[in-house]
């Protein structure tokens, strides 16, 4: 990777046209200006990560994979079919 | 009573006040703004998030403190403010908020989302799916539950 040291105000260009500015300088964290074509996306890293790990957590696991995750939360109860279960509501979970 | 119509659990009739609302979406589901919270006996004590704009999509999640009793949320101010909570202290699990975290159930195993918790506001049902400011936290946090959790 390469690394360089550059001061609040200062610019780093990658290619004709990404623009990197070093906006602001605080105790923990730096605000980071960036100037880039519309159509290149730009975001934090973790906000991909997070984005792709919400796709796959929504992709509809198998039914063996989910009664796994259940036999783990419950041992000893045989999981049943949540389709029969009866719907506790939301507030009572408190 | 309104009924929603799921692809996991059929017919769900459901109250208005069991509706979760994120302003934003959910990050990769920008568009989905209203959840339903669904819990069921054979399953405690997951927690889905069926959303009632698409019968398809729906989120298993555990409350974070399940999968990590000692777990600590420190979030932004920004999604703070989002769900209408001051900025001026952390809010406090199960007591100002709900603090859930989205599974991931995979070949291997499940993983839990400890990066990005999401945080209900319980006085008004807001929700927003959090960036933990806090360091260490994985995205895919493999989880053994706690004896005393499973018991509760």
């Amino acid at each position: 990777m390469l690394v360089m040291s550059r001061r609040k105000g200062e610019t780093i260009l990658i290619g004709d046209e990404i623009e990197i500015v070093i906006a602001h300088i605080g105790r923990s964290r730096v605000r980071v200006g960036i100037r880039a074509p519309r159509s290149m996306p730009v975001i934090a890293r973790e906000v991909k990560l997070v984005r792709d790990e919400n796709v796959a957590a929504a992709a509809v696991p198998s039914p063996g994979a989910l009664s796994g995750l259940l036999a783990r939360l419950q041992p000893g109860v045989r999981p049943g079919g949540p389709a029969a279960a009866r719907n506790q509501g939301f507030e009572e979970e408190g | 009573m309104p009924v929603l119509e799921t692809n996991s659990f059929g017919r769900v009739p459901y109250a208005e006040d069991a509706v979760l609302e994120f302003p934003s979406g959910l990050p990769g589901f920008d568009t989905h703004h209203r959840f339903l919270a669904l819990q069921f006996r054979e399953s405690e004590p997951v927690i889905f998030l069926q959303s009632l704009e698409a019968p398809g999509l729906c989120f298993i999640t555990l409350p974070v403190l399940v999968v990590d009793p000692r777990y600590r949320l420190e979030v932004s101010a920004e999604d703070l403010a989002l769900i209408g909570l001051s900025a001026t202290h952390q809010p406090s699990i199960g007591d100002a908020v709900l603090c859930l975290t989205v599974i991931a159930v995979r070949e291997s195993g499940p993983t839990a989302n400890l990066l990005a918790p999401i945080v209900v506001n319980l006085a008004n049902r807001k929700a927003v799916q959090a960036m933990t400011l806090q360091t260490g936290y994985s995205h895919q946090q493999a989880f053994l539950l706690q004896e005393a959790a499973v018991c509760s």
